[in-house]
């Protein structure tokens, strides 16, 4: 049972309590696959552990020169409605009670994504076997309109890049993007991922129907994506 | 739990000195059994004691062996079979009157009842027979503490000490009874007195408990006024003190008050240093300084604190507060800036305080509405800064203080559409949702808050603040199925969220749930949460028996005569108020609207009937009323039961005798129909009128519940001391005219004295200038009050003004 006033949790708490765990303190720069410098300032990496009677809430800070604090935190039965209050708002497609089901189960692979201490993104993938694979499936990964190009979308796709790096055992991870959503398409460009197919009508409710599959093979170039992506 | 051991182990000592001085001596067989007994009821042995009991009482020449009955008593007290306990204990009593134990026992058996005026009576006779019995001195004492019998304890303590002047308690607790008494000298004199006893120790030691007493000792001096001799005990001992903070506290105080500002103000600024964010010590060094009533000059000081320690709020929140115009501004803009970077919630909570000055209300609005035009186009605060300086959630933050701002103003629209755009900018922050069910409380809307409430709870359903919040919205708009549901999330498994909430003293919701049942008229059950929650505070007030011996032992001196303190004056706890008007107030409307047996349908339906038909008919109903009677009995019985099994459980595995008898329970019909509602409204009265005399509210319900009692002199009492009071509230004056016709209709039937001292005390009321212009003051009141009521959400405002209208209207 927690007693918190509402309020002191989040920006008093935080702050000053940290439960650094391999804390990383470097200034990085690095060049991604198309060759743009691509220049993170300076990343904390720490742990924040919050217990409660029944939640773990662990928070993942990551923290730049700047004055925002951006954070990734679990998706939990207390909370999962604001996913789905961040979903409604970011997608353009509802998703049933099923996936919001199967998200309480990801684990690692569901995760929301905090920006001064407020839920502004999210990030869900399932494990998908379907074509005899084992493939990560992207299924949402989104911010709010007023977050974006903040570095969040970055640190969602770096958290589940980093979790088919540990399991060493994904053949690649693939999504679907709308055909006119260039943003997001060139963001995913960035960190290697392709066109690899395009599916006319993919879509029910939408315009344009038509989706492109993003897809990033692990298997052939483990070695060179994975240097690209810790070094 | 060690001190219950070793009270227990005090217990065997009395019990046995109790033995060694029988009179009616037992054989040494029986004698055996007879200690064994003693020993039992100590380890909580109660079968084998009872059996031992019985083996004596079996034996024809002790069949009435006053003590053994008296002992078994006890034991089946602490069994829970309260009533054979007592007539054993009165058959034991009966036989020997001059035994101590019989008595002892007998105290025994009613303080385990709270009947403390018994108990002491009980332990005063066996100490008839035994003067010096230590152990019955010694619960004599917690008795008298208890109650507050001032002189009795000092005089059982003064025994007491005469007895066993070896031991520390003795000193203390004779020393506390002079405290407790305003005799700071004998106290002061005791406590030196025994600190010579002890040995000196050298040099600076980690005695915590000598530290107390020195402690306690100086707020003994700081009682008695001699401030200069506190000054001096406090600096010759502050070797022994290990408390600093108090230490420094105590003294920077102290110099305050014997004219040392200089060097207060010295302690203050070390106390500062240590703890930047405590306002009493920036109070403390205004007051040394004497720049209370100087706002420049505080201004001067508060800024030296702001620019030393950059990450400190304090400092910067009070210059605004002494700050005007431009210097306001300028202070306001850094102010705002960071917490709305930071992301703070509560600031506008910070700065509310802010808004009696109006001007300032001003400057407030100006400046964050030209923030959030900033921010929303240049992601900047202002315009001499970089654009995408400001984080990208300050608009946000902007926003939400705005939506407040305005609902605090009672711009209801306005606030409405910030908190919208704030929805719009960021759906998923929870305060907004809260935000947003609280204009629409504001706005009278009950049913929407709730709603919007629990839509803020759904977003995490792991804080309890917001799940208290939506119980108490829900509770608000008359929903108390659906508040309980929602507190039920929280409440312990296996017990009913009703039950565990009054368990745990959940008053919050006690009192709500009472006013949501006065409004929905169902009376009884909103007085049985008001009993409840007046239940509650006995029971605070019973707690405190535990600490008269555990405080003395563990020296905590200081904090246990702050309780003794407190409890003397604990229903004046806002929280008693509130209940017990509610409670008032449905036992007037009892009072004025009886409970009939019957539904109002069935009374409609008989008009028509034939005769032999209705005889038929209330034939049945009387079947169904018996049956109904006795199913409820039944219940009521079984319900007992439980508890008591309960309860007997509970004594069983904690201490026997300080659990009180379970209480009757409270059943909603048997409340609702009670035959004198007036004199269970005057039972809540009585605390509010001690405790909550500067409260209009106590007066105005007392002049209500006089009026049906037809008591014109405490009506008057009533009226004058409301007047005291708040001259212009509108309920007063409707009650003032109301008396004034209820005085001339019956002022001849009075007895003698009473017509012209009321006329005389009427003349005094009724030429005063405020009565005297009541039709323009009065609407001007209520429109004042209305608008700018500090309770909103409160109607009471409201049903005085329909009342009003009811009752005189204006002429214009």
């Amino acid at each position: 049972t927690r007693l918190r006033p509402r309020g002191t949790q989040s920006w008093a708490g935080l702050g000053s309590t940290r439960l650094v765990e391999g804390q990383c303190a470097r200034r990085k720069t690095r060049r991604s696959l198309n060759g743009e410098r691509d220049f993170l300032p300076f990343l904390f990496r720490n742990l924040i552990t919050v217990r409660n009677k029944s939640v773990i809430c662990k928070l993942e800070y990551q923290n730049d020169m700047t004055r925002a604090r951006i954070a990734l935190g679990e998706v939990t039965v207390h909370n999962i409605r604001q996913l789905k209050r961040l979903n409604t708002v970011v997608f353009p497609v509802s998703y049933n009670d099923k996936f919001y089901k199967d998200v309480l189960q990801a684990g690692e692979l569901a995760r929301l994504a905090y920006y001064n201490d407020v839920v502004v993104g999210g990030v869900c993938c399932r494990v998908d076997t379907s074509n005899g694979q084992r493939e990560l499936y992207i299924m949402t990964l989104g911010c709010l309109a007023p977050y974006r190009r903040l570095g969040i979308g970055t640190i969602m796709l770096k958290h589940v890049l980093e979790y088919v790096r540990k399991d060493e055992n994904f053949d690649a991870i693939f999504l679907h993007v709308q055909v006119n959503n260039d943003s997001a398409i060139s963001f995913y460009q960035r960190f290697g991922f392709n066109i690899v197919e395009t599916k006319p009508a993919y879509y029910k409710r939408i315009e344009p129907a038509d989706a492109h599959v993003l897809r990033k093979d692990l298997r052939e170039n483990n070695n060179s994506a994975n240097n690209s992506i810790n070094n | 739990m060690g001190f219950w051991k070793e009270e227990s182990c005090q217990q065997h000592e009395g019990n046995c000195e109790t033995m060694s001085a029988t009179k009616v001596s037992l054989p040494p067989k029986e004698n055996a059994h007879f200690k064994r007994i003693l020993k039992c009821y100590e380890k909580k042995h109660y079968k084998i004691g009872l059996k031992l009991c019985n083996k004596i009482l079996n034996e024809p020449a002790f069949s009435d062996h006053a003590e053994t009955l008296a002992m078994k008593g006890l034991i089946l007290n602490a069994m829970g079979r309260r009533e054979e306990a007592y007539a054993d204990v009165r058959r034991g009593l009966k036989k020997d009157l001059r035994s101590h134990t019989c008595w002892h026992v007998y105290g025994l058996l009613q303080r385990s009842e709270r009947k403390y005026e018994e108990a002491i009576k009980a332990y005063r006779n066996a100490l008839k027979h035994d003067p010096n019995n230590i152990q019955i001195l010694r619960e004599l004492s917690i008795v008298q503490i208890h109650i507050r019998d001032l002189r009795g304890y000092r005089d059982t303590r003064h025994q007491l000490f005469n007895l066993k002047p070896a031991q520390r308690a003795s000193w203390i607790g004779f020393a506390m009874a002079y405290h407790l008494l305003n005799d700071y000298d004998t106290a002061y004199k005791i406590l030196e007195a025994f600190r010579k006893t002890q040995n000196p120790r050298d040099g600076p030691v980690y005695d915590y408990e000598n530290s107390e007493l020195l402690l306690y000792q100086n707020t003994i001096l700081e009682d008695s006024g001699d401030l200069e001799s506190a000054v001096k005990h406090l600096i010759e001992n502050s070797s022994y003190i290990c408390d600093k903070t108090t230490y420094s506290e105590t003294l920077a105080n102290l110099y305050l008050h014997t004219g040392k500002s200089k060097l207060g103000e010295q302690i203050y600024r070390k106390l500062i240093n240590a703890n930047p964010d405590n306002y009493a010590y920036y109070q403390g060094l205004e007051k040394a300084l004497a720049v209370e009533d100087n706002p420049r000059e505080k201004v001067i000081l508060y800024s030296s604190f702001s620019k030393d320690k950059k990450k400190v709020c304090l400092p910067n929140r009070m210059i605004l507060e002494y700050t005007e115009g431009e210097a306001f501004l300028e202070h306001l803009r850094p102010y705002m800036e960071s917490a709305l970077t930071k992301g703070a919630p509560p600031l506008f909570t910070d700065l509310r305080p802010l808004y009696t000055d109006s001007n300032k209300v001003i400057t407030i609005q100006k400046l964050v509405e030209s923030m959030v035009i900033q921010l929303r186009d240049y992601s900047r605060y202002f315009e001499d800064q970089e654009v995408k300086s400001a984080p990208a959630s300050a608009l946000l933050w902007a926003y939400y203080y705005l939506a407040q701002h305005y609902d605090h103003l009672g711009n209801h629209e306005t606030a409405m559409s910030y908190v919208d755009k704030a929805i719009d900018h960021t759906p998923t922050l929870i305060e907004l949702f809260m935000c947003k069910a609280k204009i629409y409380k504001h706005t009278g809307d009950l049913a929407s808050a709730a709603k919007w409430m629990d839509e803020a709870r759904e977003l995490d359903t792991a804080d309890r603040y917001i799940n208290s919040k939506c119980a108490k919205y829900f509770l608000q708009a008359n929903d108390i199925e659906q508040a309980t549901t929602v507190c039920g999330k929280f409440t312990r498994e296996g017990a009913t969220p009703l039950d565990n909430l009054n368990e745990m003293q959940c008053m919050w919701f006690q009192t709500e749930c009472a006013l949501a049942y006065q409004r929905t008229g169902q009376w009884g059950e909103s007085l049985k949460k008001c009993h409840e929650v007046d239940r509650h505070f006995n029971e605070i007030i019973d707690d405190q028996y535990d600490f008269h011996t555990y405080c003395l032992r563990k020296m905590t001196l200081r904090s246990y005569v702050q309780l003794l303190r407190l409890e003397d004056v604990l229903r004046s706890h806002p929280f008693y108020f509130k209940a017990a008007k509610c409670a008032i107030s449905v036992y007037l409307h009892l009072y004025d609207h009886p409970l009939k047996n019957q539904s109002k349908d069935e009374q409609i339906s008989t008009d028509n009937m034939s005769p032999a038909d209705l005889k038929k008919m209330k034939n049945k109903q009387r079947k169904a009323r018996k049956k109904l009677e006795v199913e409820q009995q039944a219940a009521a019985a079984a319900a007992e039961k439980k508890e008591h099994h309960l309860k007997s459980k509970q004594n069983a595995s904690e201490d026997g005798d300080n659990h009180p008898p379970p209480s009757e329970e409270l059943l909603p019909e048997k409340l609702s129909s009670t035959q004198d509602p007036l004199k269970e409204a005057i039972k809540f009265l009585q605390p509010l009128q001690s405790f909550a005399y500067d409260k209009i509210d106590t007066h105005l319900l007392a002049y209500e519940i006089y009026s049906r009692k037809n008591k014109p002199l405490l009506m008057l009492q009533s009226v004058k001391r409301a007047l005291k009071i708040d001259d212009r509230h509108p309920k007063l004056h409707q009650f003032l005219s109301n008396f004034q016709e209820y005085i001339t209709s019956r002022i001849s039937s009075l007895p003698d004295p009473l017509p012209e001292f009321l006329q005389s005390e009427m003349a005094k009321i009724y030429t005063a200038k405020v009565f005297q212009d009541i039709k323009d003051i009065n609407w001007d009141s209520i429109e004042s009050k209305t608008l700018f009521s500090k309770h909103r959400g409160d109607d009471s405002s409201i049903t005085a003004l329909s009342d009003l209208k009811l009752g005189d209207s204006p002429s214009n």
